[in-house]
């Protein structure tokens, strides 16, 4: 029988109270110690700007494949042996105007894991081999997504949406392929060497922390890595073009993907992106917005129904996105359908009833989110991204709490018409496309 | 804990195990005081295993249906299950798999309650209506046709479908398409009633919660619902000893190729599957692990991993790799093949093992972060047979031997208990 013990309590003090924020040297970092036992989860990100106009992001894409492929001191094997010996994770990825790292491993073995992260940031090989099997596998990767309706009609409508030096357009799989085949090494190199850097370089640790060892580790390793003075090269703002409709023919896939947009003047810092976020979740934000209700719930058509605000940051504008699949006997039903209850929502509006129900959704969530070590690191990176701060993670429930029903009916006005939608498909469709539509390979 | 309602159990790695006796439920308590949230969990031991022929689906069917609602908690009423949990924040959802079904909410703390509530209602309470019946049909057809689109499931469940001939793992969970096109308010009626039940079902409550509090609510929702009126049917089907190698083709419009290779394993609770968990770590995790080295640092596939699937009854272990573009699936194959031959035939290293074995402890540890991570690791246990399995998992591996290994390898990875798939772009 079980000792009857008071159970342990959750530290409920303010975030801003928790975290332990520190400038070292080039590295701005943040730490929350959680009572998780022995894990300690990071998150960090700096600034690279890719030339996306010129293709620059695939070449970005190859640099930080490379960097757990050897450094100039120790080879891809003997790193991966530490790695591997201590069960850790490691990884590091690109994301637009930024690349990034995250790791996880167990307490004792954080500080000879941190050492390893820097010198591959700093310090890659860049070997002719790898750099060609990196090239043969991101190709792969391309082909792969061709695989996939979600990810054609996806990036078919952030064609549509935005020019090709914009962020949030994805370049179509042909053009990828062919700027993958003309990438050099001497390229790749050059990126490293001019874009990476600790330019706005943020970190977030959260979990089994110990503080001032954590922070004599990145002294050590991170804190004198010099910044790589890359000026900003993207577009900010979306196509002009008029609305209409791109269709990916996609021979053997009986569920068509569908989205349908437009860009929003909008961005992450703004009065009115709260209440677009709130609205667009009472439309489509979970399983009891009003899309999966009566698209999916009354009507049976769809499996899957959302609509969101996608792409949005506090540097450049993003996009209002309706996505649904649909079986191919279903879909000009099912885009009319959609429609339907969209053109309602915008000439409508939402209920009061409605608004309070998704702001305690939102709220709710929110804290649900923050119940790992991985949801924390996330949340508090992004917000040093954002520059926002880690006590944004306090602020965002009582911004959204605030927001009143007025505000969201002006922001609706002011921003989402779906008379001005692009559509953009991906599937084997029952028939020719309709007229106007282009087709895209 | 002492409570009147229930018996205790066992305490196991920091998880204590209660029963109600007046129906039999199982309740299993973890407090866990990093965030003020709870996971609730209900598990029924009810997977696509209990289908019948021609009933194929239903599991996930129903699945489908408990989110209708009960008389209390329904759309019409403006109560719905979804609508009334989301309102709070809660992250709401239910899975099927091969052995069981499960239902969760992770929620703030302080609304607990309300999922205990919901969860009470609907084990008994669903309401199983036709009209909405035939509209989910077409929400399920949909989901049927998206899974359709990915060339790996449909490898995936071609070679599953060919390994097994007799025993229901034979059947994607979802169904044959028939099956969903055909099945009845009264077959999935009378499949309701046959497994929703306490006896059959085991709650977890994981995350910052009150013991004893949680105990008194499961005790006033779950305790007036009275066991099963008939015995849980057992599922019999053995599958019969498979005696030669079976390989397929699966054809679908794409790019790249995949190959699938599985071995006939055994049952999650034997320690022969913690070997296997050993082997599959050796061979496929981390940049160093013999595969990875041999195929997709040789530049062969973009990716391959290995896995036991550590099920009720005796399952697969198999491999799975991505072809990188310009190789050939018999390439691939036969490096992959040879790797396990010279594991039968000189086995693996004490190093190797060690490594694994810290890999796995350090997953463990991972998988401890956060209340629904627990769960989602629980719930596999429950539906293995053994909730246990989760608490003793790291002990279990700490006991596999390279000796150990090597002899998992010779007894089961047999040609003549393989199955080879080949996914082949068109």
């Amino acid at each position: 029988m079980p000792a009857d013990t008071p159970p342990p309590t959750t530290d409920l003090r303010p975030f801003a109270e928790r975290v332990y924020e520190r400038t070292l040297g080039s590295c701005h970092a943040v730490f929350l110690p959680t009572p998780v036992e022995d894990v300690v989860t990071w998150k960090g990100s700096f600034l690279t700007f890719p030339d996306f106009g010129a293709g620059e992001e695939l070449v970005q894409e190859l640099v930080m494949s490379l960097l757990d492929k050897g450094t100039r001191r120790r080879d891809r094997f003997a790193i991966a042996r530490i790695v591997d010996d201590r069960g850790a994770q490691l990884r590091f990825y690109a994301d637009g105007i930024r690349c990034g790292f995250y790791g996880r491993a167990l307490r004792e073995d954080v500080p000879e894991l941190m050492a390893i992260l820097a010198e591959q940031l700093r310090e890659p090989l860049f070997d002719a081999d790898e750099f060609e099997k990196a090239r043969a596998h991101l190709i792969a990767r391309v082909h792969r997504s061709m695989e996939s309706t979600g990810s054609q009609a996806s990036a078919a409508l952030s064609r549509r949406l935005f020019p090709p030096d914009h962020p949030n357009h994805t370049p179509a799989p042909q053009t990828q392929l062919e700027r993958l085949g003309a990438v050099t090494l001497d390229e790749v190199r050059a990126f490293h060497e001019r874009h990476v850097g600790a330019n706005t370089l943020n970190l977030a640790v959260v979990g089994d922390v110990d503080v001032p060892a954590m922070e004599a580790v990145l002294r050590a390793h991170l804190a004198d890595w010099p910044a790589a003075d890359v000026p900003a090269r993207f577009g900010t703002d979306g196509t002009n073009l008029p609305p209409g409709r791109t269709v990916v023919p996609m021979p053997d896939r009986d569920n068509v993907d569908v989205r349908m947009g437009h860009g929003l003047s909008v961005r992450r810092q703004d009065a009115d992106y709260i209440p677009l976020y709130l609205a667009t979740y009472i439309l489509g934000g979970n399983f009891s917005a009003r899309l999966m209700t009566t698209i999916r719930d009354e009507m049976g058509l769809t499996y899957g129904i959302h609509a969101g605000l996608v792409g949005i940051s506090t540097l450049y504008h993003g996009y209002w996105q309706v996505g649904v699949t649909l079986s191919r006997e279903n879909v000009e039903r099912g885009i009319e359908a959609t429609l339907e209850q969209v053109r309602r929502f915008t000439d409508e509006g939402v209920t009061a009833d409605e608004l309070e129900e998704k702001k305690t959704t939102i709220t709710g969530s929110f804290e649900v989110g923050l119940a790992t070590t991985n949801g924390l690191a996330i949340a508090l990176l992004k917000n040093l991204e954002r520059g926002f701060g880690p006590g944004y993670l306090d602020r965002f429930p009582r911004e959204v709490a605030a927001v009143e029903l007025d505000t969201v009916h002006a922001a609706m006005q002011r921003h989402l018409d779906p008379e001005r939608f692009h559509f953009a498909l991906a599937g084997t469709l029952p028939e020719a496309a309709p007229p106007g539509a282009d087709a895209a390979s | 804990m002492n409570h009147d309602a229930f018996e205790f159990v066992e305490a196991s790695g920091g998880i204590e195990a209660y029963r109600l006796p007046a129906n039999g439920l199982d309740v299993l308590l973890l407090n866990q005081a990093a965030a003020p949230v709870v996971t609730f969990m209900v598990t029924y031991r009810v997977g696509s295993r209990n289908e019948v022929p021609g009933h194929t689906g239903a599991t996930h069917f129903l699945e489908h249906l408990m989110f209708k609602g009960t008389e209390r908690f329904n759309k019409r009423r403006g109560t719905s299950v979804f609508n009334v949990l989301q309102r709070v924040g809660a992250q709401v959802n239910a899975t099927t798999w091969l052995d069981r079904t499960n239902y969760y909410e992770l929620l703030p703390r302080e609304h607990l309650a309300l999922a205990v509530e919901i969860e009470a209602d609907r084990m008994r309470g669903a309401l199983i209506d036709p009209d909405e019946m035939e509209r989910e049909r077409t929400v399920i057809l949909n989901e049927f046709d998206r899974g359709q689109n990915e060339p790996m499931r449909n490898l995936y469940h071609a070679v599953w479908s060919a390994a097994f001939v007799a025993h229901p793992y034979h059947h994607p969970t979802i169904g044959w398409r028939s099956d969903i096109e055909t099945v009845t308010p009264e077959g999935l009626r009378h499949y309701y009633d046959t497994f929703y039940w306490p006896n059959n079902a085991t709650l977890s409550i994981i995350g910052d919660f009150d013991p004893a509090e949680a105990l008194d609510l499961v005790a006033r929702h779950f305790g007036p619902i009275p066991a099963s009126p008939a015995p849980i049917p057992e599922v019999r089907t053995r599958e019969p000893e498979q005696r030669g190698e079976r390989r397929l083709t699966v054809r679908q419009a794409g790019q790249l190729g995949m190959l699938m290779v599985a071995f006939k394993a055994p049952t999650a609770l034997e320690a022969d599957t913690d070997a296997l968990d050993v082997l599959a770590t050796i061979l496929t995790t981390g940049k160093g692990s013999r595969l990875y080295r041999r195929l997709t640092d040789a530049g062969l596939t973009t990716s391959v991993f290995a896995a036991t699937s550590r099920l009720r009854d005796p399952g697969l272990f198999y491999l799975f790799a991505s072809l990188a573009p310009g190789h050939g699936h018999a390439d691939v194959e036969a490096v992959l093949l040879n790797e396990l031959e010279t594991i039968k035939d000189d086995g693996v290293s004490e190093d190797e093992v060690r490594r694994a074995q810290r890999q796995l402890h350090a997953q463990e540890a991972f998988g401890r972060d956060g209340p629904f991570s627990v769960a989602s690791q629980l719930n596999e246990a429950i539906a293995a047979g053994d909730w246990r399995l989760y608490t003793t998992y790291l002990d279990r591996i700490r006991r596999v031997t390279p000796e150990a290994v090597q002899q998992a390898a010779r007894t089961y990875l047999l040609e003549d208990r393989r199955t080879v798939g080949w996914y082949v772009p068109t």
